[in-house]
Formats: C-alpha cells, structure tokens, sequence
C-alpha cells in the first residue's frame, strides 16, 4: 500500500466521494420535504433519517471500491465477532448485507445467474449463489467489491457460510478464519464457549499478520465498548414499537439495520442509531405511527423478503396492519447484555454463541411468546424461507403453538430472502387475503 | 447373496438386542462415537432416512426444502418405526439435522431421550479437545440416564471392538474389486455396520475377506460415487445391469467414514482424533482443495473412468462443493455425472438413460 495509493484512496473516498454523498444527501432530504406525490396512502412517510441511512451505505460501499488501495480488507459473514477486526483497521465487507442490497436493486436473478451458470444449484442460498455470481463475473450495483485479504466465517449462523466461505478461499486463494460456534440446543456447556474463546485466541495471530500490526487490548476494549452501545441504542429503538401506534415498522427496521450489521464498532453508528431514537420518540411524541391507521399489530419472523419489502409494507399497511416485533432485526440488540469489554475473548465467545439463529427452536419460540406480550401483538407472519433453513425449520410447529397456545393467528409465508423467483405475488397474496381475512373476523 | 454371508436385517438385530433387555439408540447421520454406546450395552443402530416410508407425516413438520433424509427420519420416528429404542441421538451434520435435533427437544415431543451431539467444523486446532469434551458429555448423560458406570477396562474393550469393525471395513473398500459379491450385496454388507454390534460385524466382514476371489464377476466399467448415501440402494444393482462397477465411493455413510484407529491415554480423545481423521467430508465442513484431492486420489487408486455424484435434492453441504469437484475431475480427464434422487425415489428411467448414456460417454 504505496503511499500514492493512499492519496488516490483519500481523494476518492474522503474527498470527492463523500462530498457527492453528501450532496445527494441534501438533496434527498430536500426533495423529501416536497415530495408529497411519492407518499404512500397508508404508510408514514419515511423516517427523516433515511438519506443519511443511504448516504452510509454508500459511503461504506464507495470506501470499499477503492479500499485494496490503502487497507487490508477482511469479508466476514453477518454473525462474526467484528470488534478484532475493526481493532485492527480492516475494512470490513459483509457478502450477506452485499446479498441484500442486490435483493432491494432487483440485481439477484442476474447475478446469480452467473453463479448457477457455473454450476451452482438454486437450492443453495440465495445470499450465497448472489455472492459467489459477483466474485465470479464481477457484477455488483455497487460499482465493485474490494478483494478480500482475510475471509473470517463465524458459523452461528448457519453452516451454509462454512461451505459458501471455502468457496471463496478456493477462489480467492486467501487465508480463511473459521470460528465455529456449536449449535446451543439448550444451554452453552463450558466447554463450549472454551472451544469458541480458543478459536478466538488462535485467531488474532494470524489477523494480525495480515494486518502487519498487533492487536491493542486498549483498542479492543474501545471498539466493543462502542458495539455494545450501538446495539443497545439499536435495541431501544426497535423497543420503541411499543407504543400504540408503533413509530417505527419492522420494515423501517430492515431499512435501518444495515449500520448496526455492518457498522458496528464504529463511531458514527453509536451517533447514527442516538439520531434515529430521537426521531422515533418525536414520532411518539406527535403520536405518528409508521402505518397512518393501525388497526393491527403483527410480529415477523425469519429474514425479510428484500425484493418485495415495499409491496408488502404496502399490501399489509393497506389494511391497517402494523409489524411492529421482528425476531430478525432483534437479534442484534440482544447482542450487547453479554458483550463485556473487560473480559475481550470470554464474553466474544459467549455473545457470537448466543444470537437466536444458534439456539433452539423452543428458544426461538419462547424469543416470538415474549414478544406479543411485550408488544401487544395479533398475529404473526412466519416467513417460510427458502433459502434459510435453520431459521425455518420448526417454523410450521411453532405458527401451530402460536395458534393453539397463544389464540393468535399465524401464517406461513412461502418466500426467500433474496431471490424473486421464489416468491409468487399471486400467491403471497392469496394468502395475506385469507390472513387478513382472519386478523379482521 | 452367498448363505455365508446372510446378513440379519436390522429388525432382527434389534429384536434380539431388546429380547436380552438391553437398550437400543437411535443415531441419526453422520458421525458418532459408537464405543460410548457399546460400553454401557447400547446398541448403536443408525437411521439414514430410512427410504421407502410414508413421509406425509414428516412433511406436516418440515417445509417442502427440507431434504428427504431428514424428512423420512422424522415420519419414521412419527409413525413408530424409532419405538423400540431408548435414545435418539443427534449429532450435529448440517443446518436441517440441526433443526431435526432442536424440534425433537423442543417441540414434537417423543418419548425417548434425544441426546444432541455436536462435530467441530473447520479444522480447528482445539478440535480434538472440544470433541473430547462432547463425547465425554454424551457419555455422562448415558451414564445418569441409564445408572452405570462403565470401567475403562469396558471402554478400552468397546473401542477396540469398533477398531476392528473400522479396520476391517477399510479392507473391505480395498479389496472390494475381488470379493465375490454384487454390487447391492457389497453395499448391504458395508451397511451392516450401521446396526450390527461391532463383532458380529467383524465376523461377517472376515467371512466375506475369506471368500473364494476366483469367484469374483466384479467386472465393468470402473466408477466412483460419491454423495450422501446409495438410496434408492435399486441405483447399485441399475449400475450392475448398464454394465458400470462401482471401484471406489465417497459416500457420507460409507467411504467418509473409514476411521482410522488411535491410540491415546484418554478414551474420549481417542475416539474423537479417530473421527476427525476420517476423509474429507462436507458436512465436517472439509476445504474444497481437501475433498477435491480425495477425489482425485481416489479415482487414481482405484482406476475409476468416472465419478456419479448421486445426490439428495437440497443437500446444501454437498450441493457447494459439486462445482469446483467436477472442474477438476474435468481438468484431470474424469468425466462426471450429477443425479439428484429423493432416498424414497425408486431407480427411474431417467436414472437409467441418464446413467446409460454416461457410460456410453466414458467407455
């Protein structure tokens, strides 16, 4: 990294690049305060924070365009324990958060039809076949991605990251850290988190080899203190829903999650999510809810539909249907109880053992049980996702103790997360007629 | 099959077993720790799917996505066909099993003891020892549930029953080209091992070592298989039929778990650095250069002209690696085949045509 490169990285990114992004900010913010046309009938118009939410990504985006130029760059799956990392100056890209984003361009048939070309089935995940199109042909609505340095898996999220990441080493031919995190089908036995807390240990050599520095405890402690208060600032904004009429929907959520995914341990995120509370409570506080007449609350589980997350705000928001309780965007908040910046490797290994996706399915269900008390909820969409198993699987026992237990309705919508092959409008709709039908008896 | 060789079903083994009122686990796929269970008298019977069960029941608990093996496991188990045994263990083989497991705990209640069992990924270097620790856990939940305390002569004794099991099944995939069984009778006796106790395997295995190799029809055009499991097992006798011998496999249930034997003053290391020195393996997680040169390797030792991947439909573990396998089976002159089957699926005309004009191809 020539320190030529590392002007040409400065200029693009710092200078030119986030001046544009700042000009498209203000006028996004501009155009939003006069662009009545736009709004929906039935939905709340956007959080006035979005511009800035966009205007992160890009920024986040742009920097990795240009970032092979000036830093080591690590590509890590949604789940991995970031704070090394960001300690030791990586750029960090998320292949998972890439995936969505190509999901909400409608850019995933396309790419992954480059991944499926070359012999990838389509019954491999759809993050996965989008990611694997990219690093085969290129394509990406992000102008390109940066070349990774360092792969790190962390398989608390499923084990399809485990294959999907050899995929990526074998191409990339660059080292590749797999922390493996045991599946806790009802409590995290000693050694267990002794297993992860090595992994962990073993781990830091070898990032900092990569990037040609040690790793600062000071530095360390700093970046997970600065996670723990982005999630915990994420959680009491998501925990504002509540309120009757709920401020914020679920699909504000999915629009508003990518900082806390792949931003946290930065600064700016800890400023990001401390703004959007603020416009949350005004919401509250000017009783504006994100559905204009919430008639019913509703909770959602697994991953969002990224193509389609507007027709269903709309569809549901038509009826008066608010999702205010996601089990998915929640999984993020409940990381920081157990992040504790003075014990680094123990309460890493304890916190990246714990998201929902590592636990049972009682747990699971005990996670969905806890939050249609907690936010007065009627009914529940369980998306069915193709391209999910661990998140699906006992779906269809749990919609039924929902029903029987709960005396709630719940559906099971057949979709995936990314991929709008798997996804009939007709459909989906047929069976949001019918649940509506249901919610309004 | 030769009268020597008249294999028990697994119905009879476990009858037997129960009569002499021991108790049976059921172990769902893919690697477990036999000894543990050997040593408190248990007998280990594993369940893969099995095929040919009415999955509709299992199908009111999984989407359409979820593969048949998991799906005939669970309709087996709900139609009572897992009754007669007194644990289910699960250990940990891919995102599905590990939903499998977590339902039975959680929400489909049956009334055996389900007993989860996690296999480390990636080649860690503290995976032996984390291993180690599961299977110690398992035996110590054995040994609450069921009161007894094996001794270390029993354990030592138990392992190196399973040594000679393994051992012997190794001998068994080496000298497969000249043991004068078919190819289904072959596999059958392979399979054994998934119910018969460890010496009576041994027996059977010696006996079939011991047969006269003159006898041996073993001829064809040499290939391998790789996959999951040989369901519909009808697939091994199609291939006799189209003229192909099957010289070699990377099956999940079969060639990927050839355990060496290893000797170590811990019981639990042993059997936990014994089943992390099997072949590379997908759903260990195994690299793509591992499983790929294997294959290689394999095909190399055993002249096959070509390899069949037969494939269960949504076999994620399996489904990431088929790709950069075949590239280089390509780049080494070793045309390949994919056939994707439901274990419940009978061998089909497709199956046939497809296989047959493979053979064309490579012969």
């Amino acid at each position: 990294m020539s320190f030529v490169n590392r002007i040409r990285f400065y200029r693009q990114v710092w200078i030119i690049g986030r001046a544009g992004l700042r000009w498209q900010r203000w006028r996004a913010q501009t155009y939003a305060k006069s662009a009545v046309h736009r709004q929906s009938q039935y939905l709340a118009p956007p959080l006035d924070i979005t511009p800035k939410t966009k205007e992160l990504i890009a920024r986040h985006y742009l920097e990795g365009r240009w970032a092979n130029l000036a830093r080591k760059v690590a590509w890590v799956t949604s789940g991995a324990p970031v704070e090394m990392l960001k300690a030791l100056d990586f750029y960090v890209l998320y292949p998972e958060n890439h995936g969505a984003l190509c999901g909400t361009a409608r850019a995933v048939v396309d790419i992954s039809s480059e991944a499926e070309s070359a012999g990838y089935s389509r019954d491999i995940c759809s993050y996965a076949r989008t990611d694997i199109g990219t690093m085969l042909s290129g394509k990406t609505p992000v102008g390109r991605l940066p070349r990774p340095d360092l792969l790190l898996a962390c398989t608390n999220i499923c084990q399809t990251v485990l294959f999907w990441y050899r995929i990526l080493a074998h191409h990339f031919q660059v080292p590749l850290v797999i922390i493996d995190t045991p599946f806790v089908y009802s409590k995290a036995e000693r050694h267990t988190i002794g297993y992860v807390e090595k992994q962990l240990e073993d781990a830091i050599p070898i990032l900092e080899k990569i990037a040609g520095k040690s790793l600062s405890l000071k530095r360390l402690k700093k970046v997970m203190e600065m996670s723990k208060k982005a999630t915990q600032l994420w959680a009491e904004v998501i925990g504002k829903a509540t309120h009757q009429p709920s401020p914020i929907s679920v699909f504000d959520q999915f629009i508003h999650m990518a900082p806390i995914v792949e931003m946290r341990g930065d600064p700016f995120t800890i400023d990001f999510y401390a703004t959007m509370l603020d416009e949350v409570d005004r919401r509250i506080a000017n009783g504006i809810g994100a559905v204009l007449d919430e008639k019913k609350r509703l909770l959602w589980d697994n991953l969002p539909v990224w193509p389609k997350l507007r027709s269903l705000a709309e569809k549901l928001g038509e009826h008066g249907l608010a999702l205010v309780a996601s089990t998915y965007t929640s999984a993020w908040g409940d990381l920081g109880p157990l992040m504790n910046p003075d014990k680094p490797l123990e309460s890493t290994a304890l916190t990246y053992l714990h998201p929902i996706l590592n636990q049972g399915t009682g747990h699971k269900l005990e996670t969905m049980t806890h939050m249609i008390e907690k936010f007065h909820l009627d009914g529940a969409i369980l998306h069915s996702d193709r391209s999910c198993k661990p998140y699906s699987i006992g779906q269809m026992d749990q919609k039924e103790r929902l029903i029987r237990t709960y005396g709630i309705p719940a559906l099971l919508l057949e979709a995936d997360h990314d991929d709008p092959r798997s996804f009939s409008d007709e459909h989906v709709s047929h069976q949001l007629n019918a649940f509506i039908e249901m919610l309004e008896d | 099959m030769q009268d020597s060789l008249s294999i028990p079903s697994r119905t009879e083994i476990i009858a037997q077993h129960r009569q002499s009122g021991k108790q049976v686990a059921a172990i769902l796929p893919y690697h477990s720790p036999r000894p543990v269970f050997t040593c408190f008298d248990i007998l280990p019977v594993e369940v893969w799917g099995p095929p040919r069960v009415d999955s509709s029941h299992g199908s009111a608990h999984l989407q359409p996505y979820i593969c048949s093996l998991v799906r005939n496991a669970l309709s087996f188990l709900l139609t009572g066909g897992l009754d007669e045994a007194d644990f289910i263990i699960a250990p940990h083989g891919c995102d599905s099993l590990q939903g499998l497991g977590s339902i039975l705990m959680d929400l489909i209640p049956s009334h055996q003891k389900v007993l989860p069992f996690y296999i480390p990924r990636g080649d860690q270097e503290n995976a032996a020892d984390f291993l180690a620790a599961e299977i110690q856990s398992l035996y110590d939940s054995i040994k609450d549930i069921t009161g007894q305390t094996p001794d270390l002569e029993t354990i030592l004794k138990s392992i190196a029953q399973h040594q000679d099991a393994d051992q012997l099944i190794a001998q068994l995939h080496k000298s497969r080209q000249n043991i004068p069984l078919t190819q289904l009778e072959f596999y059958r006796l392979l399979r054994s091992r998934e119910y018969l106790p460890p010496s009576a395997f041994s027996e059977l295995a010696e006996k079939a070592l011991a047969l006269d190799t003159n006898k041996s029809r073993n001829k064809g055009i040499p290939i391998l298989l790789s996959g999951i499991v040989p369901e519909p097992m009808a697939v091994l006798e199609g291939l006799s039929q189209l003229g192909a011998l099957v010289v070699a496999d990377d099956l999940a249930c079969c060639g990927r778990r050839i355990y060496p034997p290893i000797t170590h003053d811990n019981v639990f290391m042993a059997m936990a650095k014994s089943i992390l020195s099997a072949p590379p393996d997908s759903t260990r997680g195994s690299s793509v250069e591992a499983r790929t040169q294997h294959l290689l390797d394999l095909t190399k030792t055993s002249g096959a002209m070509g390899v069949i991947f037969l494939e269960i439909k949504f076999c994620e573990p399996e489904l990431f690696y088929l790709p950069i396998q075949r590239q280089a089976l390509k780049k080494a002159g070793i045309p390949s085949l994919v056939l994707e089957v439901e274990i419940n699926d009978s061998f089909t005309h497709q199956l046939r045509t497809r296989i047959e004009a493979f053979l064309e191809m490579i012969a």
